[in-house]
């Protein structure tokens, strides 16, 4: 075959557009198989038992939002304001900045209102979070172990405080494998905004570990090039950037006829996908050329990389396959002026919340997409400086809706000031393990060998929740 | 049913080291399957024991349990409970149980049962066996050359298997193999030439022994040593703050390059700090004992990080040294090896006597803890000269203060009046004009309102006032940047300028500058319209937040690479306080220019927002920074606002004032130190000696924060250590713990003195230790071969694999520990990697067929070389030798490549923007690539570079399509590809196919196939058509990287050209060893 013409078919085949099926190469339409059975198998085939949802988009908190102005309503907790806490709560348990303080009670700083049907009692400052009442479960009984940042990040994306360990976003596609063509199966979104300490986020807590770094979590940048180095190098048109990957290609094909190896197939197939990503991924994530109402909805401003622009990105990843997408949002660390502060992050998150709820469900997504929505740790019944939390442990709180999750459902409590979790303790495993219930995987059974362990994300504990589950 | 089994068992062949009839063994055979499927209930964990049963001891196996059976009893499978019940069909008998999802498969069961029948004969795991050197199989017949032992231990395995060996490679892949194994580097075309040329018998060996004594030898050694301690630049948790480590890297290349015996090394590292009259060299080597992730996060328990840092010093020491998993041992007694909880903690009680802390301070002087100054002969001298300058500049200053002091209260009074009158007061002025030199964009607040919001208290607070003389910068956003103010003071006499410094939480650089971790004032400039030049003399400020390499006096010494700063700081904003040389004398109509330079190496530590102020009185001290303070008194004195004086203090320190306020009697020792450093300071007479004085300082900090420093172990009294249940580091039950090894491995011997870390070094390399020696030479091993003789490098404990070779295993640690020829002393690292590159093993040609492809897919067996991606670090170094950019210097400072924008935004504690290096420093070797543990560079980290967050001894070889993007549109990588390009233009000869021939040598070591220079004369030609046509742009493309574009050749021919070479530079082959 004449090279050139070879090429050409290449090339068509590579666009896969226009081109009837049958021209392709016999050997790019393995390669397409190939690829296609890496990205989108998991391990978990076929499921331990059926799947009620599809996909995960975890609402992450960054910070350790206060459960007490945005879910636990706790009016013993108003009435002892200012009065010491009761020793018999917080005798021998950790604390952080409030080591060696008197600890005084410090009553919730807002209202709180009975939304939906289902009656269920949300703080006053998430009146659009209120409106989707009937279609959230709010957890009041979560616990963890870890009681600074950093450590308690990592145990909740990856269930072990040792660091090394697969996050949950990796753990979830090497189960399920993805439905994304030209896009990660597990996508990290980050926002910022104000009212708040903006405590760091270390790179590994969507670390696939000790996992291949395929299932790792690739962050989205939403200001600047979405991806790292997708965009084609400053001067060169998209017709000499794709004449270049064909090139190479077709090199290595050439050296595949004699070494025989399946890593230079691999390695062909994955400049196809890169090739795919740098055309469809920047559109993607421009997110200004959705409808005004949609914008209104979330209330987002196209490029303004705000924790509202990630929801409406994050429904956008959904509809094309993404199995995981994680958006952080960050500064809920409120040692001082939680009055003020917690204000302001109700108002960037409350309204893009609902609006992301309210239109998967209008897609008809919601059901099969678990929403989860969430911080590392809670904040403290007492005050830290008169005006802030320190962060808590013992208890705390967590919004799920979708896929399989009882909508309009209160789960669990706190005792009356707030302090430990009491009826129905939620441990982080159990977490990730109703999480996985809802996919259609037994955590007992989702196993990888790692150190002559068979790790599980769980850990040696975990159990689901059936309580939360419609 | 019977069949089934045999057929099954025909697969483990492959496991089998001699055939499937001879005896089962049970480390090979047995242990792995029990130690999978039975241990865990049935093993060493005794709180996790079920039915008081133990398995993995044969004398406890053999005993009749409390329900009455004999679970083994030898040579009687038949009345063995175990037999029984691992082939019940009963579920609620059947072992192992339901509950536990591990399922026998038949064949496992047939060799347990076989195993039984043939007498249960028990082995000590094979890793805890002490070293013995296995005798060579005689492989006298050999197709292929059996050049060393290790030949022939391959050969006899692939004789029992029936596999023929290869024949080894052409001698162009062979050489580009061992540069690229060793050096990390591919050969250039001159060394092929040569090597192809050299018909001496022992030209490969000669060329072995030239790789094995280049740097780069010891450069590819550090890398996997780096990953193995988890070496980092960065502390890693929290701010995840740049730390002082990487005098430690180098001294890991100069142990590798100087071939420092092994165990020489491992005392250095534990215990350099312990050694008799330790060498600062081993005291570097100590800093081993300070890589673990440090936390500065206020508000974390230090018991806990104490207790953090304990356990992954035990983690990582198990894994390198002892290629073992301690770390199970944290919480419970190991569930498959017989290490205890209790052998944990006394590993942990060897770390407790090292000077830390569990909250580690990452700024300040007292940062990270105790380090080690290496400062040059130099700078030793230079620095003794300047303390005694100093010193004695001091001593005069004081004398003449006190001398002048008995004017004390003539200059006190003053000094009060002025205070009260708001004299001393700063102006803070309304610029008429701002504007910059390289395009950032500055705005003037006068009386127009601004946002701003700022931290007090750790709260963020947001307003909205009238600028009151705010200058913000926008835009745009140069790597350096200069401001230039304008503004007219009106009549008046002045001695100072003042520029304060606003945080704002909008600003991306530590809250004050537009980038960096730190805002950086090279030069500060005064001038008087028209052209009147108004020199500063002395420059002050409050002193928080500086680092000693940002001294004040540095904005005022003519350098433009030495400037103030400002790294980190939540409340206060800076204020630099400059004092005229003569008083500046202005009329109604007079002019001020001010310029701002910020032209420091530290990308974009420019200014956001600020104010200028004057002083017309004898002197003003720097304002305080407060925001909220000052923002509180602009509120009071709305009425003022015309005098612009936001002044909060009114330019005297309160302690100062507070002291005046009092008769002299009545005020403390303290307050008449304050008072008489302010008089020094203000007193006219004393000017010179103070700027003398201040000069002198400011030359001492700068010189001092250039000497090199490490992080390193300091001694203390040994804290107590307890076994802690569960790990929990709140629950104080736990036995108290001495120093000891783990106890089924022996004793320190140390006559009733508390072991110490040399104790632990000592036994690490002595022969009562069997693991160290197989752990490193199994590692080493994998270098060669992309797989461990052993895959699990990080655990030859019982769940680890059964090394393929195990006696070639033994036989290799034996030679590595007691060299028999051609090494210099024990412990020879380059006498162990020679051994194994000059074996025929190693020379293999790599090309398998599919029979071979089909029998032994990950080539375990050792039948043919392997083909693997290189290293990360080698994707990138091999990209920029072959492109010519390669700047080779063995060691030093990490250097900074280029990194995309916003890559470091989740960081914060400060925030910072990166900067990158220049000139040199964008071209060397990978391995001295700033290793930040939270966020490391992406180019490290997409070719599956670990963060070194954790000990890490086994790197994954990935292949996605972020490698592609990488290598593809990384500015370094197209930087590469172009001037490779012009290289091929320039030194490739003048025709095409002379050019292509060039190129494929330099990168590939051979001449392109007819076939790919067709696909490349294609590229080539469309490429120039692209530029040609204007539908793509030559000089932009050549405009990426710091590079110069060379003169003399046409950008569009470059440019294709360089398209070309990113092909090459993109190829499998070319980031393949094969």
């Amino acid at each position: 075959m004449n090279s050139s013409n070879g090429l050409q078919l290449c090339r068509r085949a590579f666009l896969g557009r226009g081109v009837s099926g049958l021209g392709l190469l016999a050997l790019n339409s393995l390669l397409q198989r190939r690829l296609m059975a890496e990205v989108a198998r998991g391990v978990v085939n076929p499921l331990h038992h059926p799947a009620k949802a599809k996909r995960v988009i975890f609402l992450y908190q960054a910070g350790g939002p206060s459960h007490l102005e945005t879910f636990d309503y706790k009016p013993t907790l108003a009435k002892m304001h200012a009065k010491p806490m009761p020793e018999s709560l917080t005798k021998g348990q950790q604390i952080a900045q409030l080591q060696n303080s008197q600890l005084l009670c410090f009553g919730p700083q807002y209202g709180f209102n009975k939304f939906g049907k289902s009656g269920q009692e949300i703080c006053e400052l998430f009146p659009h979070i209120g409106s989707v009442a009937d279609d959230l479960c709010i957890v009041r009984s979560m616990w963890t172990e870890q009681i600074n940042h950093d450590p308690a990040h990592t145990l909740m994306n990856t269930g072990s405080i040792v660091t090394g360990r697969p996050s949950m976003g990796s753990w979830v596609l090497y189960g399920l494998g993805s439905e994304a063509e030209n896009l990660p199966g597990f996508v990290v979104l980050v926002s910022s905004g104000k009212g708040g300490q903006m405590q760091p986020i270390a790179a590994r807590q969507w670390s696939s570990g000790f996992l291949p770094s395929r299932f790792q979590g690739v962050k989205f940048n939403s200001v600047g090039d979405p991806v790292l180095h997708i965009r084609t190098p400053p001067g060169l048109s998209e017709n000499l950037q794709r004449d270049s990957i064909e090139s190479v290609n077709a090199l290595n094909r050439v050296e595949n006829q004699t070494a025989q190896d399946p890593e230079i197939l691999t390695r062909i197939a994955q400049y196809e996908m890169a090739f795919r990503m740098q055309a469809s991924v920047p559109d993607l994530l421009d997110v200004s050329k959705e409808p005004s109402q949609t914008l209104e909805l979330y209330g987002a401003q196209p490029g303004d990389g705000s924790f509202a622009s990630n929801c409406l990105l994050a429904r956008k990843l959904a509809e094309r396959g993404v199995r995981f997408i994680q958006v952080y949002h960050r500064d809920w660390d409120h040692h001082s002026g939680i009055k003020a502060n917690v204000a302001i992050k109700a108002e960037e998150v409350d309204r893009a919340t609902a609006a992301l709820i309210q239109d998967l469900k209008q897609r008809g997504m919601l059901d099969d997409t678990i929403v989860v929505w969430g911080g590392e740790f809670g904040r403290t019944p007492m005050s830290q400086g008169g005006d802030g939390r320190d962060h808590h442990i013992k208890g705390f709180s967590f919004m799920l809706a979708g896929g399989g999750i009882k909508g309009g459902t209160t789960y669990g409590s706190t005792d009356d000031f707030g302090y430990a979790a009491q009826e129905n303790p939620v441990a982080v495993p159990d977490l990730h393990a109703t999480m996985l219930h809802l996919l259609g995987i037994d955590h007992q059974r989702f196993i990888v060998k790692f150190q002559g362990l068979d790790a599980r994300l769980t850990g040696i504990a975990g159990q689901v929740v059936s309580g939360i589950l419609a | 049913m019977r069949w089934v089994w045999i057929t099954l068992a025909l697969g483990l062949v492959c496991q089998r080291s001699d055939g499937a009839d001879s005896q089962v063994r049970f480390n090979r055979d047995i242990r792995p399957i029990m130690s999978d499927t039975c241990f865990r209930c049935h093993g060493p964990d005794q709180r996790a024991r079920m039915a008081g049963l133990r398995l993995d001891l044969r004398d406890e196996a053999l005993k009749k349990t409390k329900s009455g059976v004999t679970p083994i009893v030898p040579g009687a499978p038949d009345q063995s409970a175990i037999v029984d019940r691992i082939f019940a069909t009963n579920s609620a008998k059947i072992m192992p149980p339901q509950f536990a999802h591990k399922e026998l498969t038949g064949a496992q069961k047939e060799t347990i049962r076989r195993w039984v029948a043939e007498g249960a004969s028990y082995e000590k795991h094979w890793s805890y066996e002490p070293v013995k050197r296995p005798a060579v199989p005689d492989v006298r017949d050999s197709k292929v050359p059996i050049r060393n032992p290790i030949d022939a231990f391959v050969m006899e395995r692939l004789r029992r298997e029936g596999l023929e060996p290869s024949p080894e490679a052409d001698r162009r892949t062979l050489l580009r193999r061992v540069t690229l194994d060793l050096t990390g580097i591919p050969p250039t075309p001159e060394e092929m030439q040569a090597f192809l040329a050299d018909k001496a018998a022992n030209a490969y060996e000669n060329v072995v022994d030239q790789l094995l004594s280049s740097p780069r030898f010891a450069e590819m050694q550090t890398v996997r040593w780096l990953d193995a301690v988890r070496y980092a630049d960065s502390a890693g948790f929290h701010g995840d703050n740049l730390w002082p480590a990487w005098p430690y890297r180098d001294y890991v290349l100069r142990a590798f390059r100087d071939n420092k015996p092994f165990d020489a090394f491992t005392r250095e590292q534990l215990a350099g700090d312990l050694l008799p009259n330790a060498t600062t060299e081993q005291k570097i080597a100590s800093a081993y004992n300070r890589l673990n992730r440090a936390s500065a996060e206020g508000g974390l328990q230090p018991k806990e990080y104490l207790a953090k840092y304990g356990a992954d010093r035990v983690r990582t020491l198990s894994t390198v040294w002892l290629g073992s998993t301690m770390g199970c041992a944290e919480c419970h007694d190991h569930k498959f090896d017989p290490f205890t909880s209790r052998d944990f903690y006394s590993m942990k009680a060897f770390f407790a006597d090292i000077r830390e802390t569990g909250l580690i301070n990452d700024r300040g002087a007292s940062a990270w803890g105790a380090k080690l100054l290496l400062p040059s002969p130099e700078q030793k001298v230079r620095l003794a000269s300047l303390k005694t300058r100093i010193d004695a500049a001091q001593a005069e200053l004081k004398l003449e203060s006190e001398r002048l002091f008995e004017r004390r209260w003539e200059w006190e009074d003053r000094a009060l009046e002025a205070y009260k009158s708001g004299d001393l007061a700063w102006r803070y002025q309304h610029p008429v004009s701002a504007s910059t030199l390289h395009g950032a964009k500055l705005s003037v607040y006068n009386d127009e309102p601004i946002d701003s919001d700022y931290y007090m208290k750790g709260s963020l607070h947001s307003e909205r006032k009238r600028g009151d003389g705010l200058v913000v910068a926008s835009g745009p956003n140069p790597d350096n940047e200069t401001y230039v103010v304008t503004f007219k003071p009106g009549p008046g006499a002045w001695t100072a300028l003042g520029i304060d410094v606003f945080q704002d939480e909008s600003l991306p650089g530590n809250r004050f500058a537009r980038g960096s971790d730190r805002f950086v004032l090279t030069e500060v400039e005064a001038e008087l319209s028209p052209s009147q030049k108004l020199p500063f003399v002395l420059a002050t400020t409050r002193g928080f937040g500086e680092t000693p390499e940002n001294p004040p006096m540095a904005a005022i010494d003519g350098n433009p690479k030495t400037g103030w700063g400002v790294g980190f700081g939540e409340q206060n904003n800076p204020f630099l306080a400059l004092r005229f040389a003569d008083k500046v004398r202005t009329t109604a109509d007079s002019v001020i220019t001010v310029r701002l330079h910020h032209d420091s190496d530290l990308r974009r530590a420019t200014i956001g927002r600020f104010r200028v102020a004057l002083s017309q009185s004898e002197h003003s001290w720097p304002e305080d920074g407060d925001s909220a303070k000052k923002s509180a008194v602009a509120e009071t004195s709305k009425s003022d606002a015309a005098t612009l004086n936001v002044s909060v203090e009114r330019g005297l320190p309160p302690a100062v004032l507070a002291a005046l306020e009092k008769h002299e009697d009545d005020r403390s020792a303290a307050e008449k130190k304050a008072v008489l450093d302010h008089f020094s300071w203000a007193t006219p007479e004393l000017q010179p000696l103070t700027v003398r004085l201040a000069k002198l300082q400011a030359e001492r900090d700068l010189l001092e924060s250039a000497i090199p420093r490490v992080i390193y172990t300091e001694r203390t009294k040994p804290r107590i250590t307890r076994v802690l249940p569960r790990s929990n580091w709140m629950d104080e039950t736990g036995a108290i713990v001495q120093p000891a090894v783990p106890a089924f491995l022996g004793t320190v011997k140390t006559d009733g003195r508390r072991a110490t870390r040399l104790d632990l070094a000592n036994w690490i390399v002595s022969p009562s230790n069997p693991l160290t020696a197989r752990a490193f030479v199994n590692r080493q091993w994998r270098q060669f071969f992309g797989t461990g003789l052993s895959r699990t490098l990080e655990d030859l404990g019982s769940q680890g694999e059964w090394p393929t070779h195990p006696e070639l295993l033994d036989w290799l640690a034996a030679e590595f520990v007691q060299p028999t020829s051609g090494a210099r002393h024990a412990w020879d690292v380059k006498h162990i990697v020679r051994t194994i590159v000059i074996s025929h093993t190693y020379r293999q040609s790599s090309l398998t067929n599919p029979s071979l492809s089909e029998r032994d897919p990950d080539n375990r067996l050792l039948a043919r070389q392997s083909r693997f991606r290189v290293e990360a670090e080698t994707v990138h170094d091999i990209a920029l030798a072959v492109s010519g950019l390669l700047v080779e210097r063995f060691g030093g400072p990490s250097v900074r490549p280029y990194q995309p924008d916003g890559y470091l935004a989740a960081i914060n504690f400060p925030k910072r923007e990166y900067s990158a290096s220049h000139g040199d420093d964008l071209h060397r070797r990978a391995l001295y690539t700033q290793w930040q543990r939270t966020f490391l560079h992406p180019a490290l980290l997409t070719f599956d570079a670990p963060t070194r967050e954790e000990c890490g001894v086994n790197r994954v070889n990935s292949n996605t399509p972020l490698q592609a993007l990488e290598l593809l549109n990384d500015p370094i990588f197209v930087e590469a590809a172009r001037v490779f390009g012009a290289n091929i233009l320039k030194s490739g000869g003048a025709r095409w196919e002379e050019q292509l021939n060039w190129a494929f040598g330099r990168a590939l070591n051979r001449a392109p196939r007819d076939e790919e220079r067709r696909i490349l004369t294609d590229l080539y030609q469309r490429s120039v058509a692209s530029f040609e046509s204007g539908e793509s742009d030559a000089k932009q493309l050549l405009s990426v990287g710091e590079t110069p574009v060379p003169a003399g050749l046409e950008a569009k021919q470059v440019a294709a050209m360089g398209l070309v070479a990113r092909a090459i530079l993109n190829l499998h082959e070319t980031i393949t060893r094969n």
